[in-house]
């Protein structure tokens, strides 16, 4: 090789250039295919609706209280970031499998971590940048419409809010990569991703709810908290159910039983980081054993 | 591996710095099933070597171990020297690779690909201009993958491959589906790298393209090394006979060849246009001699056993010992894996 064709620099071969070169590749790879700003309208719309026309269900044409948006937004939230996660992330591996390039990358001088740290990387972005652009543009107009002294509220329950979503959508991609990790065919991939969100964000939440409503007395504290944690979506809704306390419908509901895990706001961020940093285990591991 | 001489022939001396890749008794086995069982062979630098074997013989498992993705249950492989297992990144760039159908990104440009391809091997992306000039994409170079036909995505993925300058360059079936032109290009590309001193192994099923550009052959069988070595020594072992054509020719020298009892024996087809003799390599001289001496014949063709011949060899015996089973696959003694030592060894010799 000669000494022009090295890049500058003697670590050109450093994990960091090669797990920010994946992660440009595929964050330009959904700027390409527009996923990222459909993901942003979406999360925009949805945003927009629920704070300048959710009220429109009660009957009446005023705004809702920021304490109401965001209860709103964090119940519909959790049915789309996740969604949106599978749909970035279920094909990363099993596609590339497919597609044979997964192996010739494989015998590129790079570690399968550094591949897996890549799309991380860059789909997070994607997401992140969605969730910012979605939430962070109502938020802000909600902050230059609103009142002064709901100002700070709607900051802090917005940026709550961003947070939140933003590690729940991470958790949502590693859960699709580990998947994708597991399977041989894209469509399957698929299916077993929807079949996991329809448990978790839908399923999971009626029986964890009727199980509190009918045995209250047996499922103690300690064990009802584990049950919050099992289940990234419940540890979203309760994060951002303690972050904006609200007295609303949909707060008044059996949902409040969430919010009373007793977990302060920080534990539950380091509980999302937690979810975060075993399933990138999981995934690697999976990744390792696995013969392409 | 040290650098000692392992190697006397008649007129070279081969030492382990030679030998770009080498594969000591190597057996992988899925569960119960032996893909690969105690291969053993060597590839000398600047060697273009085919890699043949019908559809599950274990080719593309052995080009695996060799780029180091899967483990041998047992045995060894060495790359320049370093055993797969354990390569650095630097020495891994010794490696280059074009999978079987590969279809990379559609949604990004030739340009695009190279590039980042050439970002993950720490090579400057620049090159990626150069290469894709040298490999006629240029025009293209802004078109999205979806657009290219298949010659053009094999000659994008041997350009891959030979971003890093490899030493070894591993080709799984290159030309499938190519027409004639694109296989032309591809080979005349391979031929530069061969004379660049790059070791070349491609598995292919296409033979007639590979045999002229080939030294040596592995054959593999049901996952064994049904036998290595150059075509000239796989026809000695094979003892394949020849086709002598004889074209042109007038009643006379027709009734000749039919009356002539060692020419006669030989005639496999009579048509028009003239004669096709079957020659056993021990009558290949007398038949040889008659023609020439006897008969004065100079419009005739020879035609040795080609490597498909060869293949079409080994693939029938592995038949033949299903069909005889529960004998074993191949009699040792008869098709043992033979290492490039040996035969260079015979090859010398003949």
């Amino acid at each position: 090789m000669s000494q022009t064709d090295v890049l500058s620099g003697g670590s050109h071969l450093s994990a960091l250039s090669i797990i920010s070169t994946i992660a440009a590749k595929e964050f330009k790879d959904n700027l390409r295919n527009r996923w990222l700003w459909m993901m942003t309208a979406i999360l925009l719309l949805l945003s927009l609706s629920v704070s300048f026309m959710g009220s429109a269900i009660s009957g009446s044409l005023t705004m809702f209280e920021p304490a109401q948006t965001l209860s709103g937004l964090v119940t519909l939230s959790v049915f789309i970031l996740p969604l949106g996660a599978i749909l970035l992330s279920y094909d990363s591996f099993v596609g590339e499998k497919e597609s044979g390039t997964l192996l010739l990358l494989l015998t590129y001088p790079l570690a399968r971590w550094h591949l897996l740290c890549g799309k991380f990387l860059g789909h997070g972005c994607v997401m992140a940048i969605a969730c910012i652009l979605g939430f962070g543009v109502t938020g802000l107009m909600l902050v230059l419409l609103g009142d002064a002294k709901v100002q700070l509220s709607i900051v802090s329950g917005f940026t709550h809010l961003i947070l939140s979503s933003i590690l729940l959508s991470l958790i949502f991609i590693l859960l699709g990569y580990w998947v994708s990790l597991c399977v041989r065919e894209k469509a399957k991939a698929l299916g077993m991703l929807l079949i996991l969100w329809f448990v978790l964000v839908l399923i999971y939440d009626l029986v964890l709810l009727t199980l509190l409503v009918a045995i209250a007395d047996i499922l103690n504290r300690e064990l009802f908290n584990i049950v919050i944690l099992l289940n990234p979506t419940d540890l979203f809704r309760a994060l951002n159910l303690i972050a904006n306390p609200a007295d609303t419908l949909v707060a008044k509901s059996s949902l409040t039983l969430i919010a009373q895990t007793g977990f302060g706001l920080p534990l539950m961020y380091c509980l999302f980081a937690g979810w975060i940093i075993a399933l990138l285990f999981c995934c690697h591991w999976v990744f390792k054993q696995q013969e392409i | 591996m040290n650098n000692q001489a392992v190697t006397h022939s008649a007129n070279k001396v081969i030492t382990h710095s030679d030998i770009a890749v080498k594969a000591i008794n190597v057996v992988k086995s899925y569960n119960q099933f032996k893909a690969l069982q105690d291969v053993s062979f060597d590839v000398l630098k600047g060697q273009v070597i085919a890699l043949i074997g019908h559809n599950g013989a274990g080719k593309s498992t052995l080009l695996k171990l060799i780029l180091g993705l899967i483990a041998p249950t047992s045995g060894q492989i060495f790359v320049q020297g370093h055993n797969v297992g354990a390569m650095n990144a630097q020495q891994r760039l010794s490696l280059g690779y074009l999978p079987e159908n590969v279809s990379f990104y559609d949604n990004m440009t030739a340009l695009e690909l190279l590039q980042y391809f050439a970002k993950l091997k720490g090579i400057a992306p620049a090159k990626a201009n150069t290469l894709l000039a040298e490999f006629g994409l240029e025009a293209a170079k802004n078109q999205r993958l979806n657009t290219f036909s298949k010659g053009m995505r094999q000659r994008l993925g041997l350009a891959q491959a030979i971003l890093a300058n490899p030493q070894i360059l591993l080709l799984d079936e290159p030309t499938v589906g190519l027409d004639p032109l694109a296989s032309a290009f591809l080979y005349q590309k391979i031929a530069q790298l061969k004379a660049q001193g790059c070791a070349i192994i491609i598995s292919t099923h296409e033979l007639g393209l590979v045999q002229d550009q080939m030294e040596r052959a592995l054959i593999l069988g049901q996952g064994r090394m049904l036998a290595a070595g150059s075509l000239a020594s796989l026809r000695a072992a094979t003892e394949l006979p020849s086709h002598i054509f004889l074209h042109s020719l007038s009643q006379a020298q027709r009734q000749e060849v039919l009356s002539e009892p060692i020419l006669s024996a030989c005639v496999n087809t009579s048509s028009q246009q003239g004669l096709k003799l079957t020659i056993a390599p021990s009558q290949k001289a007398a038949v040889l001699y008659h023609l020439l001496q006897k008969m004065k014949l100079v419009d005739f063709s020879v035609e040795p056993p080609s490597l498909q011949d060869v293949f079409h060899h080994y693939m029938e015996s592995i038949m033949d010992s299903v069909c005889d089973a529960p004998a074993p696959i191949l009699s040792p003694t008869a098709f043992q894996a033979t290492s490039m030592t040996s035969d260079l060894k015979r090859e010398s010799m003949t």
